[in-house]
């Protein structure tokens, strides 16, 4: 099919496949001699390892322990803290310290029963609270804007100052399809198949672990039911795992885990907590206004350091605020550690500073959006680390459009009334206004990522798509064939696109930071647009292009000054509620949103995108919840943890503005992470605008409501 | 794989059935809903049952409803998908059936299956103490009629001997005037387990109560009811008397006892049951 419109939707290549229930996922991989590893983990939050008993092992039966390592005993991410097993010392409930590998799961269960490891305990730091108290373990810090002095002189002379903290939770990816990995001996080389969104992070923490070269690994990804960063910076360490046991027992040797497995030990979103400093005027205007931001980074680094510049950087929302200055840390916790997750530290600071607008708003006396929207940055100004916002921004279109179609002055009347007569139900209605920061940070594409992508077209003709990045779901088999497609003129079914393998894909980067479809999209419609242009029927041929860096002002990460992204995909979301004020159950009612995306390069795919991200985030402000209790994680299930389904979501009301930039395919930009973000913020507006009442928290759970109901109806009789 | 192998029966007749009950412990497995849970084991390895294994599910037997005397009588492995089909079962049944996991699991889970699992949170409960349901267990011997507070003792404990099989719940008539509520408060609206359940009977006749019924889940080991207190109620005028209402509200103050755990807290549990209680004891929208 070709479409006159690369917009329009056609038919996933995966589609039929998926459907049929046909694709098999790595954990239906079966392969002759295939042994399976579990995991020993470490029962407690902080220890030093004494010994390390491992049982009497059957015939058939190994441990793999860091003595087997050939490389360095960790994992290869940004800073070599996390341990591949932890033999010295345990700094979480879950850590792997060695594995069990055998033909039976059976046996190796019992067997791990059988293991007896020793510890001198130490003192663990559980909570975030703890460790701001402490301050002792500060994985990375970030300071800039306004100098404090003059924030200081500026409140002084200001009529009050509005103080408030704000804290998140952790959220969990829930991906459809657990972890797995598979790690295959072969004569000159491992191989490692499994679910995962980035080849080259994998294949770089091998090469570290093996102490190998560049050609005796081979990544290749399978069947990726669901990512959301999840399978990020994760399936490394599993990745090592397996790989270093393959080559031990020359066998294949196959990791997988069930949910509540991979509910207790991989990855989630850093809870935060932040703290808003901000002087008002007389009629409530802002004067100035410092935030600090405190991540749990729990037990080790990982990529915690970029996901609070990004928490930074986006902790002024979509605001002109006059003089402001942010601080941030990263704080270790002896808790699982928290990683990669859609949206990478921007959802905790839109849903904090989204909250604390609405507050000032309500302090001002205004309506929390009509107070917002004084404040919304317009193009040309300068973001926060002075860069500037070049393109243009329609978000005051958005946002009046969505107003009109909702009737939102009479819809609000309409809510205040029936507010009065009914006691025990109540209607809200709140707003939430967001960005996001497409690709990379920084000069990060150019300086670390420096993306390669491939196209080859063989003598018959067939064009085949060769880059590093997975399709976990999203679609960009689809989207990236269609651009491909669109520039040589052909049927997008006629582009191969084969799941990738680092023998055979160079690096375009890691499927991650909503720059797959602009960054490597724009790479692959270059270069079918050179393929095109060299087009020689029946002859095989390459085209191979690299990464070129946009000028803009130059990001310094250092000073955090400059363009910290080259472009912004923007959004307005409206949602309303209805809460059960005696259970403190929230019903989302109607969910509108609407999008700059630069263009859809597919709508289908991308209403996909608005419907997932949408339910994810909205969740993430009231329903999921993860709590962790000295070290451990208290949900082990699905059910208890409690995700959206099809029966607490309603239809989402969606809506696209294209505004082409010229540095993405087609005028296209990110969407994967913005579709996200002002879910939150948006039902935390809708629920206070409903009972009248702060929160300073999310989720926002019934348990939270109805205390804070409590609260206000024992003030309303003191 | 290293698979023992589990004895299993699965018999033409109910009779076949329980004459095997008296000759072996077994596990009885209805819908497997909560038998399957309970023992499951790590990825990759079959469920444990030490027991061997007898089905139930398929004995038409256990499948009948129907009307005997003015009283309802509910086959045990009639499924959650059944009883939302037939047409004898009480709307209020209904209304909680949909709120029972999702259609898969109410495709296999049974009303027996629910009552013998015995769990604080399982969501027929609650209705089945305020219609003063009544238990058929059959064994060898004679039939055996006990009633639902009786027959369950705490979580997973249950008044049945070995040899016997819940055979049938009886519900007996209820006023067709009475009002009735059910409230499961969970934390989604599908494939939820209750924080807290609550259902509620009220019959008022010339302006005075007739009849009053209320049962909590969830905030205890099994569900919270108390006549004593329902007794109070009766004969007081309707609507009633704030301080008649704050003594029955007072009284369930003091016997719910929730926990904390996973799903919620104490103190959640119990401020929404007694919410619960009052709104139902005053609620003009309700009626
Ligand atoms: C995903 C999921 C969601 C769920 N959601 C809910 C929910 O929302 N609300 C809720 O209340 N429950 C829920 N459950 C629990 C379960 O589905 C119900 O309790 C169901 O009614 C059990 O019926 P069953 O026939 O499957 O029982 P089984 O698992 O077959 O049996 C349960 C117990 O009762 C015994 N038993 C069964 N029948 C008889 C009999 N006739 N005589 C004697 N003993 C018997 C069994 O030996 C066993 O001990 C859920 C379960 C799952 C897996």
């Amino acid at each position: 099919m070709i479409t006159k419109d690369i917009s329009q939707s056609v038919v996933k290549k995966d589609h039929v496949d998926k459907v049929a229930g046909q694709l098999p996922y790595i954990s239906d991989v079966k392969m002759e001699d295939m042994l399976y590893g579990v995991l020993y983990r470490s029962p407690i939050a902080y220890g030093k390892v004494l010994s390390i008993e491992y049982p009497i092992l059957p015939e058939g039966y190994h441990v793999i322990g860091a003595e087997h390592i050939p490389g360095g005993n960790f994992v290869k991410i940004l800073i070599p803290d996390q341990p591949i097993f932890a033999n010295e010392w345990v700094n979480y409930i879950g850590e792997p310290i060695f594995m069990l590998v055998g033909k039976e799961l059976e046996v190796l269960y019992q067997l791990l029963d059988e293991a007896q490891v020793k510890f001198e305990e130490h003192e663990a730091t559980y909570t975030l609270d703890d460790a701001i108290e402490k301050m002792t373990d500060v994985m990375a810090t970030h300071e800039f804007g306004e100098s404090l002095q003059t924030i200081e002189e500026i409140g002084k002379k200001a009529y009050q100052i509005i103080e408030e903290e704000y804290e998140t939770g952790y959220q969990e990816h829930v991906y459809l399809e657990p972890q797995g990995m598979l790690g295959i001996y072969q004569e000159d080389e491992i191989q490692v198949q499994g679910s995962m969104q980035c080849l080259y992070y994998i294949k770089n923490a091998l090469i570290s672990a093996l102490a190998c070269d560049d050609d005796e690994v081979r990544v290749i990804q399978s069947p990726t039911g669901g990512g959301f960063g999840g399978k990020e910076d994760f399936p490394s360490m599993m990745a090592c795992h397996v790989a270093i046991a393959a080559q031990v027992v020359k066998k294949p040797v196959m990791l997988l885990f069930d949910r509540s497995e991979d509910l207790v030990v991989t990855t989630k979103r850093h809870p935060s907590k932040i703290k808003y400093k901000t002087a008002l005027d007389r009629d409530g205007n802002i004067l100035s206004m410092s935030t600090e931001v405190f991540l749990d980074g729990g037990a080790n680094t990982g990529l915690s350091p970029v996901v609070l510049q990004r928490a930074l950087l986006n902790s002024a929302g979509v605001y002109k605020i006059p003089h402001y200055h942010a601080k941030g840390y990263v704080l270790k916790t002896n808790t699982v550690p928290n990683g990669a997750f859609r949206g990478f530290g921007a959802p905790q600071s839109f849903a904090g500073l989204e909250s604390h607008m609405g507050h000032i708003a309500r302090i001002a006396g205004k309506d929390p959006l009509e107070y917002k929207r004084q404040y919304l940055v317009k193009q040309g100004e300068p973001t926060i680390t002075n860069g500037r916002f070049r393109d243009p921004i329609f978000m005051e279109d958005m946002i009046e459009d969505l107003l009109k179609t909702l009737n939102y002055k009479k819809k609000k009347e309409e809510f205040a009334r029936f507010n009065q007569q009914s006691p025990r139900f109540k209607k809200g209605i709140g707003t939430s206004l967001f960005l996001h920061g497409c690709g990379f940070t920084g000069s990060g594409e150019r300086d670390h990522i420096k993306a390669t992508v491939k196209l080859l077209k063989t003598k018959d003709d067939q064009v085949l798509v060769k880059i590093s990045n997975s399709d976990m779901g999203q679609g960009i088999f689809t989207t990236l064939s269609k651009i491909v497609a669109q520039e040589l003129g052909v049927p997008y079914e006629e582009i191969s696109f084969p799941y990738p393998d680092t023998k055979d894909v160079p690096d375009s980067g890691p499927t991650v930071a909503s720059r797959t479809t602009m960054i490597v999209g724009k790479l692959l419609e270059r270069a079918a647009r050179r393929l095109k242009e060299k087009w020689q029927s029946g002859v095989e041929q390459e085209i191979v292009e690299d990464y070129v860096h946009e000028e803009m002002i130059p990001w310094d990460e250092k000073t955090f000054s400059g363009d910290a992204y080259p472009a912004y995909s923007w959004g307005v979301n409206i949602v309303e509620v209805e809460v059960d004020s005696f259970t403190g159950n929230v019903q989302l009612e109607k969910i509108h949103a609407s999008f700059d995306i630069g263009k859809a390069i597919d709508e289908r795919i991308v209403k996909g995108q608005i419907d997932g991200g949408m339910a994810q985030g909205l969740a993430y402000g009231f329903m999921e919840k993860m709590t962790s209790k000295q070290g451990r994680i208290q949900q082990r299930s699905i059910t208890d943890y409690g995700p959206p389904t099809a029966m607490d979501i309603v239809h989402i009301e969606s809506k696209l503005y294209d505004n082409p930039y010229a540095g993405g395919p087609y005028g296209a930009k990110g969407v994967g992470e913005l579709t996200l973000i002002g879910g939150a913020p948006a039902v935390q507006s809708a629920i206070e605008d409903a009972l009248a009442v702060p929160f300073y928290q999310i989720p926002i759970t019934p348990e939270i409501i109805i205390e804070s109901l409590e609260k206000r109806e024992g003030e309303a009789v003191d | 794989m290293v698979t023992k192998t589990v004895a299993s029966y699965h018999f033409d007749t109910l009779a076949e059935t329980i004459s095997k009950l008296n000759e072996e412990d077994c596990t009885i497995i209805a819908g497997g809903t909560d038998v399957m849970v309970l023992h499951k084991s790590r990825r990759g390895v079959a469920p444990k049952i030490a027991k061997p294994v007898v089905f139930i599910d398929h004995l038409r037997e256990l499948k009948q409803t129907y009307l005997e005397d003015g009283d309802l009588h509910i086959g045990a492995c009639c499924t959650y998908g059944e009883m939302l089909e037939h047409s004898l079962i009480p709307n209020i049944f209904k209304k909680a059936i949909r709120e029972v996991a999702a259609p898969a699991i109410r495709n296999r889970g049974t009303l027996g299956g629910n009552i013998c699992n015995a769990s604080p949170a399982g969501d027929m409960l609650p209705l089945l103490y305020i219609f003063n349901a009544k238990l058929v267990l059959r064994s060898v011997n004679e039939d055996r009629i006990v009633e639902i507070h009786d027959f369950i003792q705490g979580p997973r404990r249950i008044a049945r001997q070995q040899n016997e099989l819940l055979v049938e719940i009886i519900l007996p008539e209820v006023v067709n005037e009475a009002r009735l509520i059910f409230e499961k408060i969970a934390n989604r609206r599908a494939d939820a387990i209750s924080k807290v359940s609550f259902a509620g009977l009220l019959q008022v006749q010339a302006g005075k109560v007739a009849d009053a019924r209320f049962a909590f889940g969830a905030v205890g080991p099994t569900m919270v009811r108390s006549q004593e207190t329902e007794k109070k109620l009766l004969s007081q005028v309707y609507p009633l008397k704030v301080e008649v209402l704050d003594e029955v509200v007072a009284d369930f103050a003091s016997i719910i006892n929730p926990i904390d755990d996973q799903r919620s807290t104490a103190a959640y549990r119990k401020t929404v049951a007694l919410k619960l209680l009052r709104y139902f004891l005053t609620s003009k929208e309700l009626f």
